[in-house]
């Protein structure tokens, strides 16, 4: 599903060079549970977003779905995320003016897949992650754990190949936390790729695959 | 991708823009009731100069084409405040013999006559008229008749009464048949006018009382000589009619070569330049009033906007990792700017046609509401949300992804 070779990142802060990632090789089958770990800085963040193609690489070869992601212009790129990506973040980033059913219908306004009866698809979601009494909340109504439970609800609206999620329990406690990792593992199960970003090692043992990052290079990869 | 969701697709859009909208309500009612002022002050220009348009045509058709209109004074004599009553009934009898004039009417008229009915009092003017009055002026009654041929020449006590001062003195009473006082001659009322309305500016043609010529020159002012207003009618060209009338009254007159008229020629070309002059000072004033207020209410979108972009990062970030394109964005903000537009415009027209009684008093022009004016209304909203939302929309679109998560 991924594959990256030899990836690197850099910024340039005036004359001087940072350097993000230092050459990663890595492939993601479809089907996988990896958690992505390293401490603040390790560029896990940067390799998350170059893979859910919102950032671009400095060198280096990228696949994803078979297609050469340099050769995408910005309306392929968008086309790509909207239908085989879905996001997690850890603010959550629901839309404050709309409702929990309406956050989640955001990437069907986007989507050229088809989708019949999307609102009711929306209320199944909710109601399969115990929100259905929460449907017409907006997110100043809702808790942390309910709010990123809409959040991954939108992350499946459109049926996406690969879910991304970076430290998606960061702002939870550490109880709602474990919720919502069982909640991947459930999808998962179901046959969803997922790919969580953390720093936190408690995070480890509910993947299937465990990638350390350190210093912009891989330095473990274990798969249990 | 299917027509049904492509709909479905439509209306999550609308909704959503809806909701924006909504929940950005202080910022969006202050762009909306700029625009709606604006598009306001362009509906009253459109519908003023119309129906100013459409009254001088009336006037013109009611007048004649063919009509040349003769009063005492010279412009710059009646600015003065000099004697303005100079024509004579001399002139009158000369211009019947004028080649092409076919009708002479002649008026000498009488302002600010007090008269009574019953307890009720009134003042205004009193039309001594030829007994062609109403035949020149293509008049018509609502009651009774003109005055008789034999009450013109016997000067007998007859009046035929505008629309205005009948309802002043009758307040829709029987009015023919009773006798009114005209300073202090008791009259009997034999007719009362059609209501015909304001002249373009100027008052109101139906406040006036209507007399046989004899009757107000020998019995209410004692004048022999002098008469306030000739009409003709002529069949040959206006303007070379207007040049033999000229000359002869100054020869009339005694005006010597080069000496100023001591009396003022007008043509119903006249009355439509006059209008088209209001119309041309209405435009000028609303003009730049009304693209002052849209000019102010685009900046004013254009800046609540910027703010709003920054606000709106994160919102732009998730909507671009969901699929969203450079283009989608901007048109999402450039569809929020021009619904506010529209619906700015929408309320513009919808004042303008609540406010039309106040308008109509306030210049004295009756409003001539049409489809035009709902589409130049939507013309320049939809211009002013595209020129004020265009730039914070490209602003938008060019923002990363990454960039707008990150925060």
């Amino acid at each position: 599903m991924i594959i990256l070779k030899n990836i690197k990142k850099s910024y340039f802060i005036g004359e001087r060079e940072l350097s993000i990632l230092k050459g990663i090789n890595l492939r993601i089958h479809k089907g996988e549970f990896v958690i992505l770990m390293g401490v603040s800085g390790s560029g896990k963040t940067t390799l998350m977003n170059i893979m859910g193609l919102l950032d671009t690489k400095t060198y280096g070869e990228f696949y994803f779905m078979d297609t050469r992601v340099e050769d995408l212009n910005d309306e392929a790129l968008a086309g790509f995320r909207n239908r085989h990506i879905g996001f997690v973040f850890q603010q959550f980033f629901l839309l404050p003016y709309l409702n929990a059913i309406e956050n989640v219908l955001i990437p069907i306004v986007y989507s050229d897949k088809e989708i019949r009866h999307p609102r009711e698809k929306a209320r199944q979601l909710l109601e399969r992650f115990n929100l259905a009494d929460r449907t017409h909340n907006r997110p100043a109504q809702l808790s942390g754990g309910e709010q990123q439970r809409v959040a991954i609800a939108r992350a499946l609206i459109n049926d996406p190949d690969l879910i991304l999620a970076d430290e998606p329990t960061g702002a939870l406690d550490s109880k709602t936390g474990g919720e919502i990792m069982e909640l991947f593992r459930m999808l998962n199960e179901d046959g969803k790729t997922v790919l969580v970003v953390t720093h936190d090692p408690k995070l480890a043992s509910y993947g299937k695959r465990l990638i350390r990052i350190e210093d912009g290079t891989i330095s473990e990869d274990i798969t249990t | 991708m299917g027509l049904y969701q492509k709909i479905s697709q439509l209306r999550e859009f609308l909704e959503e823009t809806l909701k924006i909208l909504y929940y950005y309500k202080s910022r969006v009612a202050f762009s909306f009731s700029g625009v709606a002022l604006g598009i306001l002050s362009i509906c009253v220009i459109i519908t003023t100069i119309d129906g100013a348009n459409k009254k001088a045509y009336e006037i013109f058709e009611a007048l004649g084409p063919d009509s040349i209109i003769i009063f005492g004074g010279s412009e710059r004599q009646r600015t003065a405040r000099e004697r303005l009553v100079t024509l004579t009934v001399s002139d009158a009898d000369m211009l019947e013999k004028v080649g092409g004039v076919y009708d002479v009417l002649r008026v000498f008229s009488l302002r600010n006559v007090n008269m009574k009915y019953k307890d009720r009092k009134w003042q205004t003017q009193v039309a001594g008229g030829t007994e062609n009055y109403f035949y020149s002026f293509k008049w018509g009654l609502q009651s009774g008749s003109f005055f008789s041929n034999e009450a013109y020449r016997d000067a007998e006590a007859e009046c035929v009464i505008g629309a205005k001062v009948y309802e002043e003195l009758f307040k829709g009473e029987k009015a023919i048949g009773r006798v009114i006082l005209i300073g202090r001659l008791p009259t009997k009322v034999v007719g009362v006018l059609n209501e015909r309305g304001g002249s373009a500016g100027g008052p109101s043609m139906d406040d006036r009382v209507v007399m046989p010529l004899t009757t107000v020159t020998k019995r209410l002012a004692n004048e022999k000589r002098f008469l306030s207003v000739i009409r003709l009618k002529t069949n040959r060209d206006v303007d070379a009619t207007i040049e033999d009338v000229k000359m002869v009254i100054r020869k009339n007159h005694g005006i010597p070569e080069g000496g100023e008229d001591n009396f003022t020629t007008r043509s119903s070309k006249d009355i439509l330049q006059f209008v088209s002059v209001i119309s041309g000072s209405l435009f000028l004033f609303l003009g730049t009033a009304s693209i002052i207020a849209l000019v102010v209410s685009g900046f004013v979108l254009a800046n609540l906007f910027y703010l709003t972009i920054q606000e709106r990062k994160k919102d732009i970030g998730i909507r671009r990792a969901y699929g969203a394109t450079r283009k989608g964005i901007l048109m999402s903000f450039l569809f929020e700017s021009v619904i506010i537009t529209i619906m700015g415009g929408i309320a513009g027209v919808l004042l303008s046609v609540a406010l039309q009684g106040l308008f109509e008093r306030l210049f004295g022009i009756p409003m001539e509401f049409s489809f035009k004016v709902v589409f130049f209304a939507m013309i320049f909203s939809l211009l002013t949300g595209v020129l004020s939302g265009l730039k914070p929309a490209m602003k938008a679109s060019k923002i990363e992804p990454i960039e707008a998560i990150r925060g």
